[in-house]
Parts: structure tokens; C-alpha cells; sequence
């Protein structure tokens, strides 16, 4: 009878479940991206991000030192992202620090704007920035800035699109000014993240779909790019 | 008629003229002449008397009510008479009194108009004395300044001045405008003429002084210019002296500096103490001269001084750093570490150990600027405050922007930026190249756990973010952090990678068809990887020692990571506690970074469980699979004679023990302890899966239940003496299975299931509970099979009593506790005989029976 004494009682599986649970609730968002923005000085990526993260349009903004960090939480189908935004310095005595962040980005914008050519011609060399100092499952958007002065516009949509579809890109243009596709562009891309983790979570458990997850998600109409 | 009467008293008493009024009009008109004489019965006539009669009678009755009344009226008529001439008198007195109020009123209003007008005249009057004394004023500085710039007493000329200028100008105007106009006039123009010939004068003389570089003149006249109003030029003109002084004195520093007659010891720093020396020049301009600024200027002035000193700063910051460029070959440099850095194979390297004093040099330049820039800050920020404490938000917020705009777009600040920009590819190529010298030097001493590479890799880590720490730049420190992440993440965890992927090689000597088959697989691992190792296969003791010592390193490596974070984050605080930073935006930036660097830790911890899986497959798993098996090659069918053999002579798990001690006891001097404990949880678990095959392969007596029970019960013992990690719940389906193998008869399982588990939970499921009775001979014979239902877990006892072949006539007898589970199931599978054959064969085989519909309890199938 005294073999009984050898079972493990219950409680050693039991008492873990709180604190794992715990760990859960500890963490207030489902997912966690990092997004980085790059691009030439004066092109607007700061504003994007202030009109994102704090819905204002600071006129005569300095340029930008180093990288500048926000944080924003948004739900999307009932879930919470929490997207740390990375906002780089475009100017040149910067690059050094602004490459060092674009290993750990989920994604990365790069943006151009719309009212200098010059921006726009740059944008191959962002293009090797990121081939060499980025991970190759990092998201690329490419962003045409400053719609807002349409009357000034150098860089045809047209010319935009076909870069960026050369490219492989998304491509999306945007006015921080008068706050135009600024949140599509990031809830978009907040989606098209999800979509890849739960890509690569189902590439790595090579485990059968659990419910729900088997089905192809269907994504609103307003977190697509087309 | 009561009614009449009723009616009457109540108009009586009410109003007693309607009531006469009334009555007559009864009177008169209840029955007219008319209709007397129109009469012509008798008893009509009667009638109508009769009527008349009673009106007769009322009337008189009111009549004499009437007249009792009179004498009650004379009287109060009487009362009245005597009243009038009373009232008569009260209408003099109230007309009189009527008159006195009126008089007082205008009388009031007379004194007070009075009053009026002479507070009027008071105020005249004050303003007439202000304006003679301001014409007395003015008569008195025209004098002043005239006798005062006379005797070249500036400070006095001044002050009459600014004694002229806050005058009301409105005042002066009227002053012009009265009588004695041309006499104001001439001493108005006198002073503006002499306002302007001082200020002329002022600013002459200050600028001879400046010139001169007579401190002592440049002070006395920059105190006079905020007396005439010139708080900006005085400003200019003073800071314009300070830079000379600066200019002259950095040039001199820059010459001595590049002259190189300095000792030997402060030469690698010697642009940085330059700077040094520049900035703390200006720091001391700064707090020697902000007393006169703010007693002579008044507070919010501190910026407009410091802006022009930080047009001379630099212009001589720029100077230094040109020359710091130039002399250490600062861009050159920059140059060759990126080209080697673009292409890995590389004509030119450099030494990354010469790159050590440069790269210092311009740490400490930046965190000199840095401390400069933040003195600024504070003293511009405490002088602002003073300044604005009643100023409107907007103006503060304006002085706070034109603030940040000096500080950091300062050409100080854009220089020490681009030296900084320079510096972070250097010293990543630095960490880069040192931390393939550490792997490429990679010893290993025996009796030590881990090799030199840890403790290396750990130090350069360590050595190139404090470094970047120690700039006070947070944007150089998180990019540091940022390449420390990806060069261990990535070229430190691959090289780990790499060592554990040779594997571990197997013992030759106990298994040399596994060796063989290691040792082929090492070498086409090493083919792939490029490069052929053939010390590997020629030392396998080597490559074992190699394996276990990284399996070592990478756990360090991980515990590393753990302590350099916790170690950034004590120094990050400081950092921030002397006031370095922005705020919280620079706290979130590391604290983001420093979560990235502590995410590799895990990734290390993965590699170490992955490494420890190998291990446990290649050298563990090999040898303790035939150790098992002897285990079957052990009959545990066996008699009371035999049970006592064993009982003398062990034999298996003694000799298994014994086994399992020599094979883990290399691994306990080779691996550390964490991970020494690590690999006997996976070993056990591997004993525990292996023995479950085992034992499902074997046939057990009654006794040699016992037998296998005492066998688990030692190797329990054992692992738990070498383990701290609790085995026991890795043995619970082990443990359970002797528990059912040990049974002295079928029956007693249910004392154990179902609902007389107590606090047992069963691991396993019934099917293996069957399977294991099954492993019972003498179980296998008795009529007895018991079935537990999967859903409830409750027994279902099915006796066959009675097998009838036939399939005719009789049927199944069953008994126990869910009888009915099994008519019904009968009922349902329209049982035929074929089907009788197989459960009469099932009886010998239980385990064959594959009945499994028969065993949900009809408790759980309440459907059927």
C-alpha cells in the first residue's frame, strides 16, 4: 500500500497554471512590433509620427536628433498591438545610429516627399541601407509624403508606384499635415505584422491549425493594401 | 315664507340698502294694479289681499328695522363731525415736513457736487505738482547730464538719462503744449542731445575699452547700457570683448596643443583636454560674469550673452576639432574600418587595438560637450525662470524652444554629432574584430568549465558600451547596445552554433559501429560547414571536451547577458540621476534597447536546450537503450525459488545503476552544475519512456511484479540522490504500473480507480491500466476482466460466466457494477456468433478484445 506515497500529488502541474497565467495578464498587449522610420531630412517623419501617436501637426519642427522613440497601443479585431515607432534622424551625421535599429524592426518606413525630387532619387540607396543593415523578413512601405502640396508635386504617383512595385513594396501616399492615410498607414501595416507572426508561429510549431486559426482570416477591407 | 324671512336676514345683514331696494321692488311689482283690477274671482281677490296683506306686514317689519338703526348712525355720524378739524391739522404738518425733506435733498446734493470738485482740483493739483516736479526733474538731469558728461561722470549722465527716459512721455508732451513751453523745449532738446552724445560717447568708449582690453573700463561702460535702454547692443558689444579674450585664449591652447610639448601621458587626449579647456574657458565667463548680467540687466538676459559667446565657442570648437581630424587621421580611418567592414576579406585591417586611443579621445570630447552643453542649459533654464515667472505661457514657451534650438543645433553640437556618427562604425568594427580575435585565441585549460572566449567576448562587450556609455550621448549608447545585440545575437551565438553542431562524438569503445557513424557525421557536418576538421576525429576525447566546454559557454553567455543588462541599467541611472538626458523619452530608448540585449539571453538558453537534446541523443540515449533491454532479458515470470535468487543475486538494476553513475559522472566534471542538472532530468525522462517500452514488452507472475516493483523502487532512489530537480513525477506512470503489476488479484485495481483514487491521479489511461493487467499471466486466466469507462473512469466489471458457442440459446451472464453497459451493448451490435467467438477468444486475450464501444458506462451513454 505504501506505493501510493511514490504518485505525485496534483500540485506540482496545478501550482504552475497561476503564475503563467499571471505572466500573461503582465503583458497588456498581444503583440509587440517595432517599426522604424528612415528617409531623407525634411521629408516628414516626424510629423507622421506625432500625427499618429499624438493626432498633432507641429509646424516648424527642428530636425530631428539621433532617433526619437513613441509608443502606441491600437486594437485591432480585438486584439492589442503595441507599435514602438522609431523615428530616425534623416540627416547624414546620423546614419551610424539610425542603422543600428534596423536589425530589430518589424518594419520599416521609408518615406519620400512627394514635392522633392531629390528625396525620391535617394530612395535606391535607403533601398541598400536596408539590404544591408535590416533583417530580410523586415516589411517595407514605402511612403510619398506631403500630398497636402499637391500643386508642387515633382514625383508623379505613377513613377511611385511602379518603383515601388519594381521593388516589391507597398507603396502609400500620405499628408501628416491633414492627418490624409496616416492611420491606414499604420493600422495596415500593424495587420500585414500580425499576419506574418501568425504566419511564422504556424511555420514553427509545424503544429496542425488550431481553431480558428486554420481558416484563412479574412482581413477588414480597411487593413489591406491594394 | 321661512324662506323669505331667511332671505332677508341675511340681505339685512349684509347690505342693508339692496335690501330696501329689494323689498320695494317686491313690493311693487309682486302683484301690479293691473292684475288687481283685472280681477274678477272671488278667490282670486282673496288671493291676492292675502298676498298683499303679508307683503304689508313685511314691509313694515323692515320699516321698523331700518328705524331702529338710526340712532346707531347719528352716533358715528357725531363721532365723524368731531374728527375734521384733527384731520385738518395732520395736513399741515405732513406739507411741512414735505418741505424740509425737499430742502435737505438739494442741500446734500449741493455739499456733495462741492466735494466733487474739489477732489477735481485735488487730482489738478497732484498732477500740476508731478508735472513741476517732472519739469524740476528734467531741469535738474538737463543740468545733471550737462555737469556729469562735463566731468566725464558717465555713470551719472546716465542715470539722469534713464531718469529722462522713464518719465511719462505724455507728460512731457503737455509740458510742451503749457506756457512755458520754449523753456521745456530747450532743456528737452538739451537732454535727447545729450542722450544721444552719450550713448555715442558710451558706446565709443566701450569699444576703445574693448580694444584696449581693459576689463575693468569694459565693465563700467557695459553697466551704463542698460541705463539708456540698450540692453542688447550692451549685450553684443560686451560679448564681443568676451570672445576676443576667448579667441586669443583658445588660439594660444590650439598652439600649445599642436606643439606637443605637452607631457607624454595627456598626448592621446590632448584635443579632447583642448576642448576641454575651451569649454571650461567659457563655463567660467559664464559664472564670473552672470552677476553683473543679472544686477545690471535684470533676469532673462543670460541668453542673449550666452548666444553671441556660442558663435566664438564654435568657431574655436570647430577649430579643435578640424584639427583633431586631421592630426589623428580621424576620417581615414573612418575610411578603412568601413571598406574592411563592407567586404569581409579585406587588403588593409586594421588593428582594432589602435583604434583604442582615438576612439576615446573623441568619447571624452563629446562628454565634455555634453557636460558644457548641460551647464548652459541649466543656467539659461534658472535665469529664464526668473525672467518669465510672470510672463504669459507663450513667451515661456518660445524662450524654451529658442533655448533648444541654441543647444542643439549649436555647431558645437552638429560637430560633436558627425564625430560621434564617425566614432559608432569604429568602435562596432572594433567589438567586431576583437571579438574574432577572442574566438580565433580560444583556449580551453583542463579542469576549467568554460574557455577564454566567454570571458573575452564578455569583456569587449563590456569595454566598448561603457565607452559609448561614457560619452553622456544616448543616442551613441542605445546604438552601441543595438550592435552589442546583433553581434552576439548573431556572430557570437553562430560561432556557438557552429562548435555544437560537430556534435559530441559517441565512446568508441563501447559502441564502435556509433562511433563510426558519429565520426562520419562530423566530418560531413564539418564538409558543409566549409572547413575540415580533422583534429575532431582525430581526438574525439577533444571534440567531447569542446562540446561540453561550449554547452558551458553558452550558458555563461546567457547568465552574462542577464548581469551586463542589470549592470547598463545601475549605470543608466546614474547616468541620468546627474541630469544627462532628457527625460523619460531617453529612459524609454534604453530601456527598449536593454529589453532587445536581454531577449539574447534566451536565445542562448534555447541553444544550450538544444545542445543538451544532442547530447542526451548521441552519448546518453546509445548506451542506456541496451542497458533496458537487458531488462527483458530478465524473466519476470517467475516463481517463489527464482524471486529469492534475485533477492541474493541482483540481476539488472544494480549493475544499470552502476552503468548509469559511470556515464554521468564525465559529464558532472565536465559540465557546470545548472546544466549538469538539466542533462539528468532529460536522461531520466529518457530511463523513464524506455523502461514504459520495456515493461510493456516483458510478462510478470505475481512475484515478479514484486520484483519489478523493488527494481523501480532502487533506480527511484538512485536518480533522486542524483537530481535535484523532483524525479518522481517523471516515474509516476512507472510507479503505477508496478502498483497495478504488484496486485495480488484483479479486483483490488478498483480499490485504486475511479472513485477510490483518494489523492491519487492516475497518468495513465485505461486502455494502458487494461494493457497492464494484460502483462499479468495469471491476470490473462482469470475469468475477471474489469472495465473502466473512458468517460467517468468508473468500473465496469464484466464477468463472463458462461461462453456460449452456440449463439442459439443461452447469452452473456454478466455481473458487476455496470451490468446493463453490456446487455445493452449486445442489443444494439445484434450480437452473432461470430461475434461470440471473438470475446470468448478475448477471454485468453484481453488485450485483443478491441471492444471499446463497450466501455463507456451506460451513466456516461444515457442516450442509450
Amino acid at each position: 500500500m505504501n506505493v501510493l506515497c511514490l504518485f505525485a500529488g496534483p500540485g506540482l502541474i496545478l501550482g504552475e497554471i497561476p503564475i503563467f497565467a499571471m505572466l500573461l495578464s503582465m503583458e497588456d498587449y498581444d503583440y509587440l512590433f517595432k517599426i522604424v522610420l528612415i528617409g531623407n531630412a525634411g521629408v516628414g517623419k516626424t510629423c507622421l509620427v506625432r500625427r499618429f501617436t499624438q493626432g498633432l501637426f507641429p509646424p516648424g519642427q527642428g530636425a530631428t536628433i539621433g532617433v526619437d522613440f513613441m509608443i502606441k497601443t491600437v486594437e485591432i479585431k480585438g486584439q492589442k498591438i503595441k507599435l514602438q515607432i522609431w523615428d530616425t534622424a534623416g540627416q547624414e551625421r546620423f546614419r551610424s545610429i539610425t542603422q543600428s535599429y534596423y536589425r530589430s524592426a518589424n518594419a520599416l518606413i521609408l518615406t519620400y516627399d512627394i514635392t522633392c525630387e531629390d528625396s525620391f532619387r535617394c530612395l535606391p540607396e535607403w533601398l541598400r541601407e536596408i539590404e544591408q543593415y535590416a533583417n530580410n523578413k523586415v516589411v517595407t512601405v514605402l511612403v510619398g509624403n506631403k500630398i497636402d502640396l499637391a500643386e508642387r508635386r515633382e514625383v508623379s504617383r505613377q513613377r511611385a508606384e511602379e518603383f515601388s512595385e519594381a521593388q516589391s513594396m507597398h507603396y502609400l501616399e500620405t499628408s501628416a499635415k491633414e492627418s490624409d492615410n496616416v492611420e491606414k498607414l499604420f493600422l495596415d501595416l500593424a495587420c500585414e505584422l500580425i499576419r506574418e507572426a501568425k504566419q511564422n508561429a504556424l511555420v514553427n510549431n509545424e503544429a496542425s491549425p488550431m481553431p480558428g486559426e486554420g481558416k484563412t482570416i479574412s482581413y477588414l477591407n480597411c487593413c489591406s493594401f491594394s | 315664507m321661512t324662506r323669505f324671512v331667511f332671505m332677508w336676514e341675511k340681505m339685512s345683514d349684509t347690505n342693508s340698502s339692496m335690501a330696501m331696494k329689494r323689498s320695494a321692488s317686491t313690493g311693487s311689482s309682486a302683484v301690479s294694479t293691473e292684475t288687481i283690477e283685472a280681477l274678477t274671482e272671488l278667490d282670486e281677490l282673496e288671493r291676492v289681499y292675502q298676498q298683499l296683506c303679508e307683503e304689508e306686514t313685511q314691509v313694515d317689519s323692515e320699516l321698523e328695522a331700518l328705524i331702529s338703526q338710526r340712532g346707531n348712525i347719528e352716533t358715528k355720524m357725531l363721532a365723524l363731525q368731531r374728527m375734521g378739524p384733527n384731520l385738518q391739522l395732520i395736513e399741515g404738518d405732513a406739507s411741512q415736513l414735505s418741505g424740509m425733506i425737499t430742502f435737505t435733498c438739494s442741500l446734500a446734493e449741493n455739499v456733495s457736487s462741492k466735494v466733487r470738485q474739489l477732489d477735481l482740483a485735488k487730482n489738478r493739483l497732484y498732477q500740476a505738482i508731478q508735472r513741476a516736479d517732472d519739469i524740476l526733474d528734467l531741469k535738474f538731469c538737463t543740468d545733471g547730464v550737462q555737469t556729469a558728461l562735463r566731468n566725464e561722470d558717465y555713470e551719472q549722465a546716465a542715470a539722469h538719462v534713464h531718469r529722462y527716459l522713464s518719465l511719462d512721455q505724455s507728460v512731457i508732451e503737455l509740458s510742451r503744449q503749457g506756457g512755458e513751453s520754449s523753456a521745456v523745449d530747450a532743456s528737452l532738446a538739451l537732454l535727447q542731445e545729450a542722450e544721444q552724445r552719450l550713448k555715442a560717447l558710451v558706446k565709443e568708449r566701450l569699444d576703445q575699452a574693448i580694444a584696449d582690453g581693459d576689463l575693468a573700463q569694459v565693465e563700467r561702460f557695459f553697466k551704463i547700457f542698460p541705463l539708456l535702454g540698450l540692453h542688447d547692443q550692451g549685450l553684443a558689444r560686451f560679448a564681443q570683448y568676451l570672445c576676443t579674450q576667448l579667441a586669443s585664449k583658445a588660439e594660444e591652447n590650439l598652439l600649445l596643443a599642436l606643439g606637443g610639448e605637452l607631457g607624454e601621458r595627456r598626448a592621446a587626449l590632448i584635443f579632447a583636454d583642448t576642448l576641454t579647456l575651451l569649454l571650461e574657458g567659457i563655463a567660467r565667463i559664464v559664472e564670473t560674469h552672470q552677476p553683473i548680467v543679472e544686477t545690471y540687466y535684470g533676469p532673462g538676459h543670460l541668453y542673449t550673452l550666452i548666444k553671441h559667446l556660442q558663435v566664438e565657442c564654435d568657431r574655436q570648437a570647430e577649430k579643435v576639432v578640424e584639427k583633431f581630424i586631421l592630426q589623428r587621421d580621424y576620417h581615414n580611418k573612418f575610411q578603412i574600418v568601413q571598406s574592411s567592414m563592407m567586404r569581409s576579406v579585406s587588403t588593409e585591417k586594421m588593428e582594432p587595438r589602435e583604434l583604442d586611443p582615438v576612439l576615446l579621445e573623441v568619447i571624452v570630447m563629446n562628454a565634455r560637450a555634453e557636460l558644457y552643453l548641460r551647464f548652459l542649459r541649466r543656467r539659461i533654464t534658472a535665469d529664464f525662470e526668473v525672467g518669465d515667472a510672470t510672463s504669459p505661457k507663450a513667451t515661456v514657451q518660445e524662450h524654451q524652444q529658442s533655448l533648444e534650438k541654441l543647444l542643439k543645433h549649436c555647431l558645437l553640437s552638429r560637430n560633436m554629432q558627425e564625430l560621434i556618427g564617425y566614432y559608432i562604425p569604429m568602435e562596432e568594427y572594433y567589438m567586431r574584430e576583437s571579438f574574432n580575435k577572442a574566438v580565433a585565441m580560444d583556449t580551453y585549460e583542463k579542469g576549467q568549465l568554460t574557455s577564454s572566449m566567454v570571458d573575452d567576448c564578455f569583456y569587449i562587450v563590456k569595454k566598448c558600451i561603457s565607452r559609448a556609455l561614457s560619452s553622456s550621448s544616448i543616442d551613441c549608447l542605445c546604438a552601441m547596445i543595438n550592435h552589442s545585440t546583433s553581434v552576439l545575437e548573431s556572430d557570437f551565438r553562430e560561432v556557438l552554433y557552429n562548435k555544437l553542431r560537430q556534435g559530441f562524438p559517441a565512446t568508441t569503445l563501447q559502441d564502435i559501429q556509433r562511433g563510426v557513424s558519429s565520426a562520419v557525421s562530423l566530418m560531413q557536418s564539418s564538409l558543409q560547414q566549409g572547413k575540415f576538421n580533422t583534429l575532431g576525429i582525430e581526438s574525439a576525447e577533444d571534440a567531447k571536451a569542446s562540446f561540453l566546454v561550449t554547452l558551458n559557454n553558452v550558458e555563461v553567455c546567457s547568465e552574462n547577458i542577464i548581469t551586463l543588462k542589470k549592470n547598463l541599467e545601475s549605470d543608466c541611472a546614474k547616468l541620468f540621476s546627474q541630469g544627462f538626458g532628457s527625460g523619460e523619452q531617453a529612459q524609454a530608448k534604453i530601456d527598449s534597447c536593454l529589453s532587445d540585449l536581454v531577449c539574447t539571453s534566451s536565445k542562448f538558453k534555447d541553444l544550450l536546450q538544444e545542445g543538451l537534446t544532442e547530447l542526451n541523443n548521441t552519448a546518453i540515449k546509445p548506451q542506456v537503450k541496451p542497458w533496458i533491454s537487458n531488462f527483458l532479458s530478465i524473466s519476470h515470470n517467475i516463481e517463489e525459488e527464482e524471486f529469492n535468487e534475485y533477492e541474493a543475486n541482483d540481476p539488472w538494476v544494480q549493475q544499470f545503476i552502476v552503468n548509469l553513475e559511470q556515464l554521468m559522472s564525465e559529464f558532472k566534471a565536465g559540465l557546470s552544475p545548472v546544466i549538469y542538472d538539466t542533462l539528468t532530468s532529460l536522461m531520466t525522462s529518457l530511463i523513464s519512456l524506455e523502461m514504459e517500452k520495456a515493461v510493456f514488452k516483458c510478462t510478470f507472475s505475481r512475484l515478479g511484479g514484486l520484483q519489478f516493483d523493488k527494481e523501480l523502487r532502487s533506480l527511484v532512489a538512485y536518480l533522486t540522490t542524483v537530481t535535484t530537480w523532483t524525479i518522481r513525477d517523471k516515474f509516476a506512470r512507472l510507479t503505477q504500473m508496478a502498483t497495478i503489476l504488484n496486485l495480488e488479484r484483479v479486483t483490488e485495481i478498483l480499490d485504486y480507480w475511479g472513485p477510490n483514487s483518494g489523492p491519487l491521479t492516475w497518468r495513465l489511461t485505461p486502455a494502458e491500466v487494461r494493457q497492464v493487467l494484460a502483462l499479468r499471466i495469471d491476470f490473462r486466466k482469470s475469468s475477471a476482466l474489469i472495465w473502466l469507462c473512458h468517460c467517468c473512469h468508473g468500473q465496469l466489471e464484466v464477468r463472463l460466466e458462461q461462453v456460449v458457442t452456440d449463439g442459439q440459446s443461452g447469452g452473456i451472464g454478466v455481473g458487476g457494477v455496470h451490468t446493463d453497459a453490456v446487455g445493452v451493448w449486445a442489443g444494439i451490435h445484434g450480437f452473432r456468433t461470430e461475434n461470440w467467438r471473438q470475446l470468448e477468444d478475448s477471454v485468453n486475450r484481453p488485450t485483443n478484445l478491441g471492444l471499446d464501444t463497450l466501455t463507456t458506462c451506460r451513466r456516461c451513454r444515457p442516450a442509450l
